[in-house]
């Protein structure tokens, strides 16, 4: 026998089922978020106190001091604004190049008819799929046996070492297949009506590329760019196995030198680890949107 | 003229008509030139001379020495070697931890609750932050008066105050949780990404016939999210057993070489004593079982396949 409830029993009794499971939701997304947050904010206050007990786990910093932040950038032979510079420089001409290189790349395989072409995409594809592990080892050979590490004497021979070890560091990331491929889906859109009525009225293609393929695929360049960003500001480990100078390290490989070199203090370390962060956060707070979706194509594409 | 005709087949004229234009072809091999090299400098270059250096002694200095399978032979007595594999298979231990973790996360976070992009940001933070930095922040955290200890005392759960990463027992499991820890916001996304492509009208069918919402997650939602579950093993499977920047920042190896991992191995012969060869050899066994377990975990995951 069933008890008939009238309509508006019903409804309460569905609002305060969603009300309970929407506070166990909450409760289990506090739990999580607090178990992904505070390693960050630990770290941050931990940077901010200039004594005490220094690895204590604790919610609020025991006193308030710049010292460590003041530190970083003085009482040390490691270049910390030097190393910020070299992670712009690397970051800007890493993101630049291979947005550009992508992008030029994905149009005739989008848009084009040539031979081969099928072919070379799946080439292509297959490299994404083999694997790569002698990679660190042929590279940094290829690194070696093209002079990039050479040390240059003469007039320019500053200039020349620091080109040629920047170089170094951002040419093997420089060719992206999953940029190529995501700018490829994006350029597959392009209404090839567009492309024909461009070329009638005379436009050469790389007029096309910039004026008509270009704008037309921008959300899909600008998540790409994001998620370059935040890959080449958080590169260190190819930078930290090519001998080369200290002051021209990123700062992500510099900041385990700072490790090294303040083994006696680890809150500046760790102020250091909060300065290195916090430009990657500001990049990911604005470009939130534009990243997801990047990593979703990535996939789906 | 567009338009004007519906779809007329190709006249013989159009057959004979050259099928490229040198023109065209010209350009889109200038478009693609920059790149292409660059892949081939990089990409396909360390797969084919990696694979040549396996069978050879090389220091960089002098030239490589054809050795045949001497490399491997080497490999097969080397105890470190061996302890490393073994290290990077338990290593897999992550993945499925990870990926179910990481599927409840996304069916939460899938629920319009006000604020719910906060805790999708807030679980994102470690994805976007360097392995340097992360291996330091859990080094600290892991220090014997660190908070994690202090935590596992309080729980009841530790003793004597150490820290994790000192523990030969304790240490790779440590290292795992980070990774689990950076990992579990980017598979949520790619699972979030899954989740909004399947139709909502299924789910909500299935609803009105009265099905429970497990039902629903069983039946529907969970064989739609197959493809995605897929990829996403795939990727942490190929991932865990080359794992490489958390050992190197957070333990170098040990203690007594209790997080040694393969990868590991190949980066101390190769950088630490300049054994290229015998590196490239370690590497090319390490590729090849990665290659073994991708190919396990896609029989797995679409095991069900052709029976759903």
């Amino acid at each position: 026998m069933t008890v008939q409830l009238s309509a508006a029993q019903m409804k309460r009794r569905r609002q305060t089922r969603t009300r309970l499971l929407n506070a166990l939701a909450y409760a289990v997304l506090i739990i999580i978020a607090l178990i992904t947050l505070y390693p960050f904010y630990w770290t941050f206050i931990t940077s901010l106190e200039s004594t005490g007990n220094i690895y204590d786990a604790k919610l609020l910093p025991a006193n308030l001091s710049a010292r460590n932040y003041a530190a970083v950038f003085t009482g040390t032979t490691v270049p910390f604004w030097r190393m910020a510079v070299n992670s712009l420089v690397i970051c800007t001409a890493g993101v630049s190049l291979t947005v550009l290189l992508a992008s030029l790349a994905a149009y005739p395989l989008a848009k084009m008819r040539f031979p081969g072409q099928n072919a070379l995409f799946v080439a292509i594809l297959t490299l994404m799929v083999l694997p790569n592990e002698a990679g660190l080892i042929v590279n940094y050979i290829t690194t070696v046996k093209l002079g990039l590490l050479q040390i240059h004497s003469g007039p320019l021979g500053a200039a020349l070492n620091m080109i040629s070890q920047y170089a170094a560091i951002v040419l093997p990331s420089l060719a992206s297949i999953v940029g190529l491929f995501l700018i490829r889906q994006a350029y597959m859109g392009v209404p090839t009506e567009l492309i024909e009525a461009a070329r009638i009225d005379g436009a050469k293609e790389l007029t096309i590329w910039r004026r008509v393929m270009l704008p037309l695929a921008l959300p899909t360049i600008v998540a790409f760019a994001i998620l370059e960003f935040v890959a080449f500001w958080n590169s260190f480990l190819w930078a930290r196995i090519l001998p080369i100078d200290e002051d021209m390290l990123p700062l992500s490989a510099g900041l385990l030198n700072l490790s090294g070199q303040f083994s006696t203090n680890s809150r500046a370390v760790m102020a250091g680890a909060v300065l290195t962060v916090l430009p990657i956060l500001v990049v990911f707070m604005f470009g939130q949107r534009y990243f997801m979706r990047g990593l979703e194509g990535a996939v789906k594409g | 003229m567009i338009g004007s005709k519906p779809a007329a087949p190709p006249t013989t004229q159009e057959r004979t008509q050259p099928r490229f234009s040198l023109r065209t072809t010209l350009l889109a091999y200038a478009f693609l030139l920059p790149f292409l090299l660059l892949l081939g400098l990089y990409h396909t270059w360390p797969v084919l001379f990696g694979t040549y250096l396996a069978f050879t002694d090389y220091n960089i200095i002098s030239p490589p020495r054809f050795v045949g399978l001497h490399n491997f032979q080497l490999l097969l007595h080397d105890d470190q070697f061996w302890s490393g594999v073994v290290n990077s298979l338990k290593y897999l231990l992550v993945v499925p931890v990870l990926q179910l973790l990481s599927i409840g996360l996304a069916l939460l976070v899938n629920r319009p609750l006000p604020g719910i992009g906060f805790f999708r940001t807030a679980y994102y933070v470690p994805v976007v932050t360097s392995f340097a930095v992360v291996g330091l922040i859990w080094t600290w955290m892991y220090q014997q008066d660190g908070p994690v200890t202090f935590l596992l005392q309080h729980l009841g759960l530790m003793k004597d105050p150490h820290s994790l990463l000192n523990d030969p027992g304790s240490a790779l499991y440590a290292v795992m949780f980070v990774t689990l820890w950076k990992g579990i916001g980017y598979y949520m996304v790619l699972y979030l990404a899954g989740l909004q492509g399947i139709p909502k009208d299924h789910e909500e069918a299935a609803m009105i016939d009265g099905a429970s919402r497990w039902q629903v997650f069983w039946h529907i939602t969970l064989p739609a999210l197959r493809p995605t579950v897929l990829v996403c093993s795939l990727l942490s499977t190929i991932s865990a057993i080359k794992v490489f920047e958390e050992i190197y920042v957070m333990t170098q190896g040990g203690p007594v070489g209790s997080t040694y991992t393969a990868l590991f191995f190949t980066y101390s012969r190769a950088f630490q004593d300049f054994r290229y060869g015998y590196a490239a050899a370690a590497g090319l066994v390490i590729a090849v079982i990665s290659l073994i377990f991708g190919a396990v975990n896609f029989r797995l995951t679409r095991g069900g396949r052709s029976d759903a």
